[in-house]
């Protein structure tokens, strides 16, 4: 019975004109708006190549700062040591991107509004030396060339705002697949249809799948469309194809699961809307989808806690890098949420169709 | 008690201790098309809800069948047609879509179950439109539309919740018709609706309902007897409002 379910509900989904115009014209109006307000700061920040920082040493362990010159160089950021003078006019006289003043237990980081990207590149490159490079700071003393565990992919090869864009939006859209099935479950519920369910022999597994698996086909229909429309038009790099498709289906999956969970248990089209929205407006703010997961100043923790995040990463990488390690962790993270939420929606559903007494 | 369809002992339903359904007892016959009457808010649907296995009782008995179709659905609720009030269609699907998906909730498939849904549209005279958006269906043809898509797993006993709200008069004649002809082919029926005439129609048993008790039950001229109104032509409404009072019922059930 559940092949019939599933075909007419992937019908009712394809023709809601309504949800799959949002779901195809959504990411390509975004992509065009973002990808374009963004293209100067992100066009500036692929042409930095090198650029020279000055620093000096209030009170600091020599080897943390050698570290930090040879991590530098790897990164494209040249460090030259002025001891003295006004750190404002030391910046202007010599043409320094940025500044940096070394005390025993913290740093500071000057910048100036005429090397803004460089700027941005500075702070995040130091954070992430100072705060995940200790130990093998440490190391250094010991053994005299050991670089830094600093991340590559910041600092080299760049992404243009097409690209990033133009895939983070077919990721974010991906997470908010419910919307197609709103047709339906509106449907349902005004008219009585729920009953109609009620009266017959349908488990509610069987009713959670005739859902679930024709949001997760219509949205990665409407997706593969939206998609190839965005390459023909921005001309976007999906780097690998194949593992890119596999990853987004992944998470349409989760973000299906996601939508239906909330739904069998709030019980309310609206709730689970405004919910979902807000859920994935959320991890998209930590993972990337509006300031660029490279200069995001989010805390790391909060940035790994969102499955868009490692998406997003593992995506752009694969797109500019052709490879990344996020690939295993979205993969992880989205059947988890998958079937995970699977679960707890199957068992909400089952709850309510039980019924108090 | 082979004859028994269905058998309610003390059944109940409470909303937030008021009791919507209050200790009902009925039986019903295999073979009758028996009538439930009843204003707003009298109890008539949460009473088919029950049996259907939609509402849970607060506490009593159902024998559907010879089975309890809360502890026992799956023997028994394929045996159930549940024609509901609203229009439980899709108006996005075409009206053979409409009655394959809801007849293959009961598991039939394949030849057998394209066959149902061609039996189930010629029976309400829908064959021919079968192509149609439900949606585009006029008043008439979607309440039709939405009797099919309870007929096609051939049931034993069929639950129709106010059939005919807000159609033509032919289109009435033409369920009150089918309804008939179901019961002639061996179907036993439960109707309710507001349409006296309607019921006193088709219907061999009629049972009155208020505040979610059975106030009187029989058939149309039995109770006719029950109310003593000094005239011979009395109306089966003269005597639904003599049973039940004249004061305006404006709660939802």
């Amino acid at each position: 019975m559940i092949r019939y379910l599933i075909k007419n509900n992937f019908k009712l989904m394809f023709r809601n004109t309504w949800s799959i115009a949002v779901m195809l014209l959504g990411p390509i109006l975004v992509i065009a708006v973002l990808s374009s307000a963004f293209s100067e700061l992100m066009k500036s920040y692929e042409g930095v190549d090198t650029f020279p920082v000055g620093y000096r040493i209030q009170e600091a362990d020599d080897a943390v700062i050698e570290a930090t010159k040879m991590a530098g160089e790897e990164a494209g950021i040249l460090f030259y040591e002025y001891p003295q003078g006004e750190i404002k006019d030391v910046m202007e006289k010599n043409e320094l991107s940025g500044f940096v003043e070394f005390s025993e237990d913290k740093y500071t980081v000057y910048t100036s509004a005429d090397y803004e990207v460089e700027g941005i590149t500075l702070k995040y490159f130091m954070n992430k030396v100072m705060n995940e490079g200790v130990d093998a700071s440490l190391q250094i003393k010991e053994q005299a060339k050991i670089a830094l565990p600093v991340e590559q992919l910041e600092f080299m090869p760049a992404i243009d705002s097409v690209d990033y864009y133009g895939i983070v939006y077919i990721v974010y859209f991906c997470w908010c697949g419910m919307i197609c099935a709103t047709g339906v479950l509106s449907n349902e519920k005004k008219y009585g249809i729920v009953r109609r369910f009620r009266v017959s022999n349908i488990s509610e597994s069987q009713n959670f799948l005739g859902k679930f698996i024709p949001i997760v086909l219509t949205v990665a229909g409407g997706m593969a469309i939206a998609t190839v429309i965005t390459v023909l038009l921005y001309d976007i790099h999906w780097g690998k194809p194949l593992l890119s498709t596999v990853i987004v289906f992944l998470m349409i999956a989760a973000g299906a699961a996601l939508g239906m969970m909330l739904y069998n248990i709030s019980d309310s089209l609206v709730i689970t809307i405004i919910l979902q929205f807000t859920i994935v407006w959320f991890l998209g703010f930590f993972g990337g989808s509006f300031e660029t997961y490279m200069f995001s100043s989010m805390p790391d923790f909060l940035k790994q806690l969102s499955p868009i995040y490692h998406g997003n990463r593992a995506l752009v990488e694969l797109s500019c890098m052709g490879e990344s390690s996020y690939v295993a962790s979205t993969v992880i993270y989205s059947l988890a949420v998958t079937v995970i939420c699977s679960i707890v929606a199957i068992f909400a559903g089952y709850v309510r169709k039980r019924g108090k007494a | 008690m082979g004859n028994i369809i269905l058998k309610t002992t003390d059944l109940t339903k409470k909303y937030n201790n008021k009791a919507v359904v209050d200790n009902l007892n009925i039986e019903i016959r295999k073979g009758e098309i028996f009538g439930l009457l009843g204003p707003n808010g009298a109890g008539k649907s949460t009473t088919m809800n029950m049996i259907c296995s939609i509402v849970r009782p607060t506490a009593g008995e159902i024998e559907l069948l010879g089975k309890n179709p809360w502890k026992q659905k799956k023997e028994v609720i394929h045996k159930i047609g549940y024609i509901p009030q609203e229009l439980a269609i899709h108006g996005n699907l075409k009206a053979w879509e409409n009655v394959e998906l809801f007849t293959s909730l009961y598991g039939i498939k394949g030849q057998e179950l394209k066959k149902a849904v061609g039996d189930s549209l010629e029976y309400v005279g829908l064959l021919e439109r079968k192509q149609e958006f439900a949606k585009n269906f006029s008043g008439g043809m979607k309440r039709r539309l939405n009797i099919a898509c309870a007929l096609g797993h051939n049931p034993e006993l069929l639950i129709f919740d106010e059939p005919t709200v807000g159609i033509d008069p032919q289109s009435r004649n033409f369920i009150l018709d089918k309804i008939k002809e179901s019961n002639a082919k061996g179907a036993t029926v439960i109707y309710t609706s507001h349409y006296m005439e309607e019921v006193e129609a088709i219907c061999t048993r009629i049972a009155i309902m208020d505040n979610g008790k059975i106030i009187a039950c029989g058939t149309s001229q039995e109770l006719k007897k029950l109310v003593n109104s000094g005239h011979e032509n009395i109306t089966l409404e003269e005597v639904f409002l003599t049973l039940t009072g004249k004061k305006l019922r404006d709660y939802a059930e």
